[in-house]
């Protein structure tokens, strides 16, 4: 599109108190390969237009993938159609003199392009990948994966301004069941944690065989491990467990079209009130999270948001005080609060609201042998497989693949089914040790869902293992 | 758009060459969207997206794309050709599919249903409906499109136009009550009547909290509530391929190992015409598969690809093997008088958020939410505040059920992820005894 896609619409633009043209390109690839299996492979292509218009006290938006002049004509139609309508009937009118001109790219770092490789190549990695998974006799279920997606996207408005982007994202896959006396346990890499900005050459880093081995020796050991115990104990949290945590107890109770009610119907509110901002002690001293677009390779990295906001790293929580939502440029307006770049969408079918973008826990000051010898007793949790919150992000119940027994300051043995329930408001205030930037991984989830109508979206999540006490554990049937 | 998408499915099918096989799954929809809280409009707009999904089939090879559409010939027409070639190019590259298997005999058909839905107005009617109460909700109307051809000559085509309003009333307190209205044609004095008890349930709900602490109770699920637990029982619990690989949280009873209590029958029944009866590659669906009979598992959904990696037949499920538009039978229990029923309990109109804590023994955890009561001596003492639970289907379903109401209730999927959803289900309420709640 660009420039050329610019020099059509603008004069399409219509004399309104404003207007923005959001052009969104998506490339989606998706390669799998199941119990030694090429499951058909499947090449998306999408694009279209979302026109918002804000004039004369109302709002409306027009979405069309019809993107010829007539097309695009039509969707601008149906945004004035709905402005007109909600004249005085909006939640709230923007004021819209704070908004300035900006312009900007941001380009993800693919140093091997996706493309480069062959769809035979990617092939037969996986079906050698499905080999590693298969390579002991106890395994009853295997797969692997490779799913790229590349966003690209354009936005101009009647402030002139002109932002290009394009963010790029792969997500592996392994998945190995072993089942032992009619019980099937079962470990996975990628799913819901190693999402990265990258090109292929991320796939040259992370060793998927060298991992699969390991899978296959972990989930033997799991599935003739005992359930694990019913005690309130302490728990080291990994990384690929931590970004669950933050994710589902930080970031959603935070967002501030929660907190502000539009969610109340569907994905919830929140435990947070606006007198919170400033005052609440989220947490213990040790915590400390921020909302940071600027890291280099994590998934929802960016210049701008979708409105065309600046994107820029804040912290939200500060040595445990809860400072700023997670709220952008037209939603803080509500409250009169500082806002982040925050406002997302997850096509152009769909408006922008309030999304996590990267939720970061920054590190602490223990390295992993640190952690662990800290621990009389307690348990280490690996990989998330289960989760639910209630729906002011309070009560939750997590379970995860693998837990570690840690009995005076070593690993023991390993157990089965390691759940552990807990209430936000008290759970972060028991976070004793967070460790440092060895022990930190950034990581990220493809499928975050919200919205009405509804929208999944990437986020990217960075953290270190941390160390929580009293908390409540408990094993399966 | 039926004959848009008969004009580009001949166009692609000459160009085809004699061994190749081409299947065409066309998707559109045109939707306003209204999002609304506090009973003014948050959000509101038009969406309209045609997308259509191709798969080449040469011999055992076969590689699918899916592409937007314009419905401008002259344009798609060129993207259209454009992906044939590419995927002519690259199929030569991949290795034989051992699970390839779609409709070869044909059977068209076309099912069209379409009202004149005026958005403004139905808007205008909500907002003067709730204007006095805190509302929050989504209205989505238009029409959903879904067709097919294949380039032996089959032909289908599903099109109806429907709106979908859920919504959700908040008292000063954050007590809240939710609702549904869900059809092909707007009834205003049916409506109205639904908004009014809407707001009548709210008062009622708009009470002082009774904390209730962990333990056992008799509760009282609705069918919005249970319908929660179908869809978490429907991750894997119906797919043929989950229970042979030992995924289903219902692996237990495909073993013959468990059943339910012998009044409970599950049934894909695909009948009320909601999902379009044919499959994405051309099969036709059964109107209705058993899954459950008498509390034994009697049918899983299987999908072409299961059936050939497993040799079984298939009942043309999709590759997701889960139901679209499942039901359950109807019990004894009196729906007009449970209250009595449960005599004492918790009355459930909701929950939320489910997901596994030992999928191995199908057991599941989740929230209460939206309207849920204490019952003392068979009367309404006050809300209760957000409660998880934790409990196996086997004791829902199974030894703990004290029965299904005797009248079911259409719930709509109201999901609305890339596009809106044909999905539903039809089911009654359950009593359940000793019905865990954890925290």
């Amino acid at each position: 599109m660009k420039e050329e896609f610019v020099n059509i619409v603008k004069p399409l633009l219509p004399n309104v108190d404003y207007c923005s043209i959001r052009f969104v390109s998506k490339y989606s690839n998706i390669i799998n390969a199941t119990r030694g299996v090429l499951e058909p492979v499947v090449i998306s292509e999408d694009e279209g237009v979302m026109i918002t218009i804000y004039n004369n006290g109302g709002a409306g938006y027009g979405a069309t993938c019809d993107i010829t002049k007539e097309g695009i004509k039509h969707a601008i139609d149906k945004a004035l159609e709905w402005s007109k309508f909600s004249k005085n009937k909006l939640t709230y009118f923007p004021d819209l003199t704070k908004m300035k001109r900006v312009e900007g790219t941001y380009f993800t770092n693919e140093s091997k392009q996706w493309s480069q490789v062959s769809v035979k190549d990617k092939a037969d990695y996986l079906l050698s990948i499905n080999k590693a998974l298969k390579s002991k006799s106890a395994i009853s279920n295997w797969g692997a994966g490779l799913r790229y997606n590349s966003i690209e996207s354009q936005f101009i408005d009647t402030n002139d301004s002109n932002i290009r982007q394009k963010l790029s994202y792969i997500l592996p896959q392994m998945i190995v069941s072993a089942e032992y006396k009619k019980e099937m346990q079962t470990r996975t890499y990628g799913g819901h944690a190693h999402a990265q900005q990258a090109g292929y050459d991320f796939v040259d880093t992370i060793a998927m065989s060298d991992k699969a081995y390991e899978l296959v020796d972990e989930v033997i050991e799991l599935s003739k491990a005992p359930n694990c115990d019913n005690n309130k104990t302490t728990v080291l949290i990994a990384p690929d467990q931590m970004i669950l945590q933050i994710h589902e107890s930080i970031g959603h109770p935070l967002e501030l079209d929660r907190i502000l009610g539009d969610e109340r119907n569907y994905a919830g509110s929140s435990f947070v009130s606006p007198d919170m901002f400033g005052e609440y002690q989220y947490g213990s001293k040790e915590l400390n999270v921020t909302f940071n677009p600027t890291l280099e390779g994590e998934l929802a990295s960016c210049s701008f948001d979708d409105d065309g906001t600046f994107a820029e790293k804040k912290y939200l929580i500060k040595e445990g005080k809860l400072l700023r939502p997670i709220g952008g440029f037209f939603s803080s307006q509500r409250l009169g609060m500082e806002y982040v770049a925050c406002s997302r969408a997850t096509n152009w079918n769909r408006p922008p609201i309030d999304r996590m973008g990267n939720i970061n826990l920054e590190p602490g000051n223990y390295n992993f042998d640190e952690l662990i010898s800290s621990i009389d007793n307690g348990i280490l949790l690996q990989t998330n497989n289960s989760w639910s919150i209630d729906d002011k992000r309070n009560k939750f119940q997590f379970g995860c693949e693998r837990g570690t027994v840690i009995k005076n300051g070593k690993l023991t043995h390993v157990v089965k089914n390691p759940n552990y329930r807990g209430v936000t408001e008290d759970f972060w205030k028991n976070l004793t040790k967070v460790g440092d930037e060895s022990t930190n991984e950034v990581l990220g989830t493809s499928n975050c869902g919200k919205g009405e109508p509804n929208q999944t979206i990437f986020v990217g999540h960075a953290t270190p293992a941390c160390v929580f006490e009293n908390i409540d554990v408990f094993g399966g049937v | 758009m039926k004959e848009y998408f008969s004009k580009i499915s001949d166009y692609l099918f000459n160009s085809l060459n004699k061994t190749e096989v081409l299947i065409l799954n066309f998707d559109a929809e045109v939707t306003d969207f209204i999002r609304l809280n506090k009973s003014l409009i948050r959000q509101a707009g038009n969406v309209t997206q045609i997308g259509i999904h191709i798969t080449l089939i040469i011999k055992n090879k076969t590689l699918k794309s899916s592409i937007r559409l314009s419905s401008n010939f002259e344009k798609d027409s060129i993207i259209l050709l454009r992906t044939l070639y590419f995927l002519r190019r690259e199929i030569s590259e991949l290795p034989n599919d051992p699970y390839l298997m779609y409709e070869k005999t044909t059977h068209s058909s076309n099912l069209i249903n379409s009202t004149n839905l005026d958005s403004f107005a139905i808007t205008d009617n909500i907002l003067m409906r709730f204007r006095s109460v805190d509302m929050v909700g989504i209205l989505s109307i238009g029409k959903i499109i879904k067709g097919f051809s294949n380039s032996l000559g089959q032909f289908n085509w599903h099109e109806s136009e429907s709106f979908n309003f859920d919504w959700s009333l908040y008292s000063s307190n954050g007590k809240a009550v939710k609702n549904n209205y869900a059809d092909g044609k707007w009834n205003d004095s049916f409506f109205s009547n639904l908004a009014e008890e809407s707001i009548r349930q709210l008062e009622v709900v708009d009470n002082h909290e009774i904390k209730l602490e962990p333990g056992k109770y008799k509760v009282y699920l609705s069918p919005s509530a249970l319908n929660e637990v179908i869809d978490m029982m429907s991750w894997g619990g119906f797919s043929y391929k989950a229970n042979r690989v030992g995924s289903s949280p219902l692996y237990q009873m495909f073993k013959g190992n468990q059943s339910f209590d012998e009044s409970v029958n599950f049934t894909e029944n695909l009948a009320n015409g909601i999902a379009p009866m044919f499959h994405s590659d051309g099969f036709v669906k059964p109107e209705k598969t058993n899954l459950i009979l008498n509390g034994v598992y009697k049918n899983s959904l299987v999908s072409p690809r299961s059936a050939l990696e497993y040799s079984v037949k298939h009942n043309a499920a999709e590759y997701y093997e889960s139901p679209v538009s499942i039901e359950l039978d109807i019990g004894p229990l009196n729906s007009e008088n449970l209250l009595s029923e449960l005599n004492s309990g918790i009355y459930i109109n909701n929950l939320w958020y489910l997901n596994f804590s030992d999928r191995n023994n199908g057991r599941i955890t989740g929230l209460t939410r939206f309207g849920c009561f204490e019952v003392k001596n068979g009367e309404f003492t006050g809300p209760i505040n957000t409660m998880r639970f934790d409990e196996t289907l086997h004791n829902i379903f199974g030894e703990k059920l004290v029965g299904l109401t005797n009248n079911q209730q259409l719930i709509i999927d109201t999901s609305t992820y890339e596009e809106r959803s044909s999905h539903s289900s039809k089911i009654p309420g359950a009593v359940v005894d000793d019905f865990s709640l954890t925290l």
